[in-house]
C-alpha cells in the first residue's frame, strides 16, 4: 500500500490547473469531507500501536443517514470526522460498520442533526465499457472538482485489503491533487456509480467498487448479525485445454475444475469437491474461463453470481460432473467463517493476541504478521510460514490456530533461548495447540514444575521453570513496559 | 601499490633459497572443463580453462583442490624449469572438502621433482608462505602472511560442506588454488578460497593438514568415501530450566538433540531430545565443544576424522537415564540435493516437450524459480523429512513449445506428485510411469488441483517433431 500512496503524493505535487467548480446540486448536498486517524497494531510487539497516520476521503450520504466510504480509509482508525465542504462544520463520527473484504463502510456522524439538509445520493448502473463518468473531488473552497473518466474494464478481480474476489471496474482518470485519496465517489447524471478505491499515478487509472456491491453491502450491512457478503470458498481453474477436456469426458462446451476448497465453507457443506467440473450455476451455463452473461454486466465470472447476487443462507443450484456423471448440488451461500481460518488474512481493528511466558511471545500467526516483512514479504519473511500462508489446506483439516514462538524478551528463565523466532508450537505440556487459549490453557499446567514446549522447528522442545515464570511475572513486564503479559 | 610490491621483494628475498627447492615440487595446472547446462540439460555445456596450483606428493602424485579439476575434460600440468605441458588425470576427487588426486601418464614428468611432506597444524600469529601460480604472471610466486584463525568453515565448492579452516593473512588469489602453503619447509595446508577484494582484505583460507591427510587416507582403498555425518541437529543447553527438567546433573555438560534426519547414521540410535554428554570419552560442554589437541572443537571434529565404516561411541542422557549408544557412520546422502554437483552429466526427461529435471542446488541457481512450492520443498526437503517418501523432487523445468503442450505452461516450476495415480519418488519413476500403456498420462503436481493431461498418442506423435526442432540428442539422461 505504501507505494501508491507515494506516487500519488509526487505526482500531485505538480498538479497544473484545476477543473471548473461545477454548479451545486444534489451531489455537493451529498457529499462530506471524511478525516480518520488510523493507528494499526505492531505484529512484532503486539502489545504497541504503530505511529498514527491520517486519511482523507470524500464519504457519501447514504440512507438512513449514513455515510459511505471504504474500509481502507477507517481501517484502525481511532478517530473519524466528518467536514461540511463549505461551512467547515465539523462532527466525530462512529463507525457503524465495516467489510473489509468489499473494502466498504458506513459511518453515522455523533451530532445529531450533522446531515440535516443534506439528501442521501441515489446509486446508479449498471455501466459497460467504454461509459464515462465523474470522479468529485472537492475545491478549497469547499466547491466540486470533476474529473472525466473512462471505465476501461468491468470484471471480477481480487480486492486489496485480502485478495477476496468480487467484480470490480476499472477506468482511466486523470486525477489531480487535491485532499482525499482514500474515498472518491464516482458519479454518473448526479448519481452514484462507485468508489474510487485504489489510484495508480503512473498509469492514471482507478479501481472501483461497483453500485452493484454498494448496494448488497448497504441492504445486508444494515441487518444484525452481518457477517459479509456470502463465498464459495473454492478456487477453480479454466477448462481450454482440449486433451484434459476429453480426459474429463466433458461433452459440453463449458465448464470450470474445481482445484481447491476451503473446509467448512459454502462449497465444501454443499458436497462439492475437487476435481468437480462446475457446469451451470442457477441454471445458467458457464463456459470454459466460468463466464457467463450477466444481464447487467456482460461476460463475467460466474462467482459474480453467487457471491455478490444471491442473497445470504440462499441455496443457489449447481451442475457439475464427477467421474463423468452429472450431478445437481444445491449450495447454500454463506460467509466465510473467519474464526475458522487457519491464517487469517486481514486483522484490521480487533488488537492481535499474545502471550508472554518467561520471555517467550507467542502470536497466532497471520498474514498482516508476514506483511510486516515488508512489500516483498513472500520471499524475506521465514519461508516455512510463508508456504503455510500460501497452501493453508496442505495442512491437516481443522488443525485450527498456527501458534508460533515469534521471539524472546531476553529473562533469567529464558537464557539460552534469546535467538529462537518463528518457531510452529505444536504442543505445550502435553496439550495440542491449536490457538492462543489452547495455549494459556496448558500453560496453566504444568508439569513436575516445568512448562515443557514442543516445536516443529529445532531445537524442538524448550523447558521454563513455572514457578521462576510465575514468581517473574511482574519484573518481566516492568522491564519491557508491557501493558499485559497477554491478550487473548 | 608501491609498498605491496616492496613486501613483495622483501618475502622474495627472505625465501628465495627455499623457493627453490619448492619449485621442485610444484606444479602448474590447466584445466579445461565444460560445465553442465541446467537450462538445456541435453547440450554438452559450454568449453571453459582455467588455471590452478598442484604439488607433488609421496607415490608420483600431485595433490590440488577440487575445483581446480572439476568437470575438467583435459588436463596437462607443467613442472618448473620444464614448461612441456604434460597429460594428466583425476585419480580421485573429493568434492566435500575441495581436494583431488591427480596422476600423470609419462612417468618421466616426475624425475628431478620432490615429494612433498605434511607437517601439523601452524600455531597462531605463526609465519607461513603461500606457494602457486596466481593471475599477474606465469611464474612461480611466493606470498607470505601469518596464521590468523583457526575455525571451522563453510567451503564454497560443495556450498555445504563446513570443516575446519585456517585463515592467513597472505593472499591468496585466482591460481593460487590447489598450492602448498608452508612453514619450515612442511606442508601445513592447501590454499582454496578467500574473499574478493570488496568483502574483505588480506583474508585468505587454506585446507588443513588433519583435512588433507583425512583425505589421504579415505583413498588409500582406491575409493573415496566422502565425509560422514551424525545427520542430526543440536542445540546448546544453556537454559537452567531445561538442564534440571531433562535431569542433567553435572555442571556445563550436554547438548539437546533437535532433529535426527531419516536415513542418517544416527537414527535408531540417537533420538530427538536425547542429551549427548560424551563423545568417545570425550566430555560435551553445553556449548558442544570437547577438548582436542590441547583445543576446543565443535564435537562432531570426531566425526570429521572418521571414515566409512567406523562408529563413534556415544554417551547420552534420556528419560533420566545414562546410555551409551554406537553409531555406525553412513553417508549422509539427502544432503547431495543440496550441495553443488560436479562431474555429473544433468539428468532430465523430454516427454512431449516437458522437460522434467531432478530439483537440485543447479537447478535453483539456473532458474531461480520464484514457485513457492518448489522453493518450499527444496528448502525444507531434509528438516521437514519430504526426502522419506520423495528421495528426489522432479520438476517441470521447462517447456518446449509444441501443440501438445499448447495448456502446460501454468505448470512450469512444480513438482510432480503422481502420474496415473501412482505416487512418484525420483526421476526413474516418472520415467517408468509415462512408459506404461495409457490413453491419456495425467500428472499431478504438489499443492495443485489441477491435473495436466496428455494423450498418449499426441504425445507419440509428437516425439520425432519436437527432438528435430529443438536440437535435442537424446530424449533422457536419468
Amino acid at each position: 500500500m505504501k507505494l501508491p500512496i507515494l506516487i500519488f503524493l509526487l505526482l500531485f505535487g505538480i498538479a497544473l490547473a484545476e477543473d471548473a467548480p461545477a454548479p451545486a446540486g444534489s451531489a455537493s448536498n451529498a457529499l462530506f469531507r471524511v478525516q480518520s486517524n488510523n493507528q494499526s497494531y505492531d505484529f512484532f510487539q503486539p502489545w504497541s500501536k504503530k505511529p498514527p497516520v491520517n486519511r482523507r476521503g470524500v464519504g457519501v450520504v447514504v440512507e438512513n443517514e449514513r455515510v459511505l466510504v471504504t474500509a481502507e480509509l477507517v481501517a484502525n482508525s481511532t478517530f473519524i470526522e466528518l467536514e461540511h465542504p463549505v461551512t467547515g462544520d465539523k462532527s466525530a463520527a462512529t463507525l457503524e460498520r465495516v467489510d473489509y473484504e468489499v473494502n466498504l463502510a458506513v459511518l453515522r456522524a455523533d451530532k445529531p442533526e450533522f446531515l440535516g439538509q443534506s439528501t442521501p445520493l441515489p446509486l446508479n448502473g449498471p455501466a459497460r465499457v467504454g461509459d464515462l463518468a465523474e470522479a468529485v473531488q472537492f475545491e478549497a473552497n469547499g466547491g466540486l472538482a470533476k474529473t472525466q473518466a473512462r471505465l476501461t474494464s468491468v470484471a471480477t478481480a481480487p480486492y486489496p485489503v485480502d485478495g477476496a474476489v468480487f467484480l470490480l471496474y476499472k477506468a482511466a482518470l486523470p486525477l489531480q491533487q487535491r485532499d482525499g485519496s482514500f474515498t472518491i465517489p464516482l458519479l454518473r447524471d448526479g448519481h452514484l456509480l462507485g468508489l474510487v478505491m485504489r489510484y495508480d499515478a503512473r498509469n492514471q487509472t482507478a479501481d472501483i467498487v461497483p453500485g452493484v456491491v454498494i448496494r448488497r453491502f448497504l441492504e445486508e450491512s444494515a441487518k444484525p448479525g452481518y457477517a459479509g457478503f456470502p463465498r464459495l470458498g473454492m478456487s477453480f481453474s479454466d477448462l481450454r485445454d482440449p486433451q484434459l477436456r476429453r480426459h474429463l469426458r466433458l461433452q459440453e462446451p463449458g465448464g470450470v475444475l474445481l482445484t481447491d476448497i476451503t473446509p467448512h465453507a459454502s462449497a465444501e457443506s454443499a458436497g462439492l469437491r475437487k476435481g468437480d467440473v462446475i457446469l451451470a450455476v442457477n441454471g445458467i451455463p458457464l463456459d470454459q474461463d466460468g463466464h457467463y452473461e450477466d444481464t447487467d454486466h456482460g461476460r463475467i465470472t460466474f462467482s459474480h453470481l453467487t457471491n455478490t447476487l444471491t442473497p445470504p443462507s440462499t441455496a443457489v443450484p449447481v451442475t457439475i460432473l464427477r467421474d463423468g456423471k452429472k450431478l445437481d448440488l444445491a449450495v447454500t451461500m454463506r460467509p466465510l467463517d473467519r474464526n475458522k481460518s487457519v491464517i487469517p488474512s486481514h486483522h484490521s481493528d480487533s488488537p492481535p493476541g499474545y502471550l508472554v511466558a518467561g520471555g517467550l511471545v507467542f502470536i497466532e500467526l497471520s498474514r498482516a504478521y508476514l506483511r510486516e516483512w515488508g512489500p516483498n514479504w513472500s520471499s524475506t519473511a521465514p519461508q516455512r510460514l510463508v508456504h503455510y500462508d500460501a497452501f493453508p489446506n496442505d495442512l491437516p483439516r481443522d488443525r485450527g490456530r498456527l501458534v508460533i514462538l515469534s521471539q524472546v524478551l531476553p529473562t533469567a528463565d529464558s537464557i539460552g533461548y534469546e535467538h529462537l523466532e518463528n518457531l510452529v508450537v505444536t504442543k505445550v505440556n502435553g496439550q495440542e495447540i491449536r490457538s492462543l487459549k489452547d495455549l494459556s490453557k496448558a500453560l496453566s499446567k504444568p508439569v513436575n514444575g516445568f512448562h515443557r514446549i514442543e516445536c516443529e522447528e529445532d531445537p524442538k522442545i524448550l523447558f521454563l521453570d513455572a514457578a521462576s515464570v510465575e514468581k517473574n511475572r511482574d519484573t518481566l513486564r516492568d522491564h519491557y513496559s508491557l501493558p499485559a503479559l497477554e491478550r487473548l | 601499490m608501491r609498498p605491496i610490491f616492496a613486501a613483495v621483494f622483501l618475502i622474495w628475498a627472505a625465501v628465495a633459497a627455499p623457493a627453490s627447492m619448492v619449485g621442485e615440487s610444484l606444479v602448474r595446472i590447466e584445466a579445461t572443463g565444460q560445465s553442465p547446462d541446467y537450462k538445456a540439460p541435453w547440450n554438452p555445456g559450454s568449453v571453459e580453462s582455467g588455471v590452478g596450483t598442484g604439488f607433488v606428493i609421496a607415490g608420483d602424485r600431485i595433490l590440488t583442490n577440487a575445483h581446480v579439476v572439476s568437470n575438467a575434460r583435459f588436463l596437462t600440468v607443467s613442472k618448473e624449469g620444464d614448461s612441456r605441458p604434460y597429460s594428466a588425470r583425476v585419480l580421485h576427487i573429493a568434492h566435500d572438502c575441495d581436494l583431488a588426486m591427480l596422476a600423470v601418464d609419462a612417468p618421466e614428468f616426475f624425475n628431478g621433482t620432490t615429494a612433498l611432506e605434511f607437517g601439523g597444524i601452524p600455531a597462531i600469529e605463526s609465519t607461513v608462505s603461500v606457494y602457486g601460480y596466481p593471475i599477474g604472471g606465469t611464474r612461480l610466486s611466493v606470498t607470505r602472511g601469518i596464521v590468523s584463525r583457526i575455525d571451522f568453515q563453510a567451503y564454497s565448492h560443495s556450498g555445504m560442506d563446513s570443516h575446519l579452516t585456517i585463515q592467513i593473512d597472505a593472499a591468496i588469489n585466482p591460481g593460487n588454488s590447489g598450492g602448498p602453503v608452508l612453514q619450515k619447509g612442511k606442508v601445513v595446508g592447501v590454499a582454496f578460497q578467500g574473499y574478493s577484494g570488496d568483502v574483505a582484505q588480506n583474508v585468505g583460507y587454506m585446507i588443513p593438514t588433519p583435512v588433507v591427510l583425512r583425505f589421504l587416507q579415505d583413498v588409500e582403498d582406491g575409493r573415496y568415501d566422502r565425509y560422514m555425518d551424525l545427520a542430526l541437529t543440536y542445540e546448546p543447553l544453556f537454559n537452567p530450566a531445561a538442564r534440571k527438567a531433562l535431569g542433567v546433573t553435572q555442571d556445563d555438560r550436554g547438548v539437546l538433540v533437535g532433529r535426527v534426519y531419516a536415513g542418517g547414521s544416527s537414527e535408531g540410535h540417537i533420538r530427538e531430545g536425547d542429551v549427548l554428554l560424551s563423545i568417545d570419552g570425550l566430555p560435551i560442554s553445553s556449548d558442544g565443544s570437547i577438548p582436542l589437541d590441547s583445543d576446543r572443537v565443535p564435537f562432531t571434529e570426531i566425526v570429521e576424522r572418521k571414515f566409512k565404516g567406523d562408529s563413534v561411541a556415544i554417551e547420552l542422557l534420556r528419560d533420566n537415564r545414562t546410555l551409551q549408544v554406537t553409531v555406525p557412520l553412513a553417508n549422509p546422502w539427502p544432503f547431495v540435493l543440496q550441495s553443488n554437483l560436479y562431474d555429473e552429466k544433468p539428468r532430465y526427461l523430454v516427454f512431449g516437450g516437458l522437460v522434467f529435471q531432478p530439483v537440485n542446488k543447479d537447478f535453483m541457481e539456473a532458474h531461480s524459480p520464484g514457485a513457492a512450492k518448489l522453493k518450499y520443498l527444496f528448502e525444507y526437503f531434509i528438516e521437514d523429512g519430504i526426502h522419506r517418501t520423495k528421495p528426489e523432487l522432479a520438476v517441470l523445468g521447462s517447456i518446449l513449445p509444441d501443440s501438445v503442450n499448447s495448456y502446460a505452461e501454468d505448470f512450469r516450476y512444480e513438482v510432480v506428485s503422481k502420474i496415473n495415480g501412482q505416487a512418484m519418488r525420483d526421476l526413474a519413476d516418472v520415467a517408468r510411469a509415462l512408459e506404461e500403456k495409457h490413453e491419456f498420462h495425467t500428472i499431478e503436481f504438489e499443492g495443485n488441483g489441477r491435473p495436466l493431461v496428455l494423450e498418449a498418442k499426441a504425445v507419440a506423435d509428437s516425439r520425432a517433431r519436437i527432438k528435430q526442432r529443438y536440437g535435442i540428442a537424446s530424449e533422457k539422461n536419468l
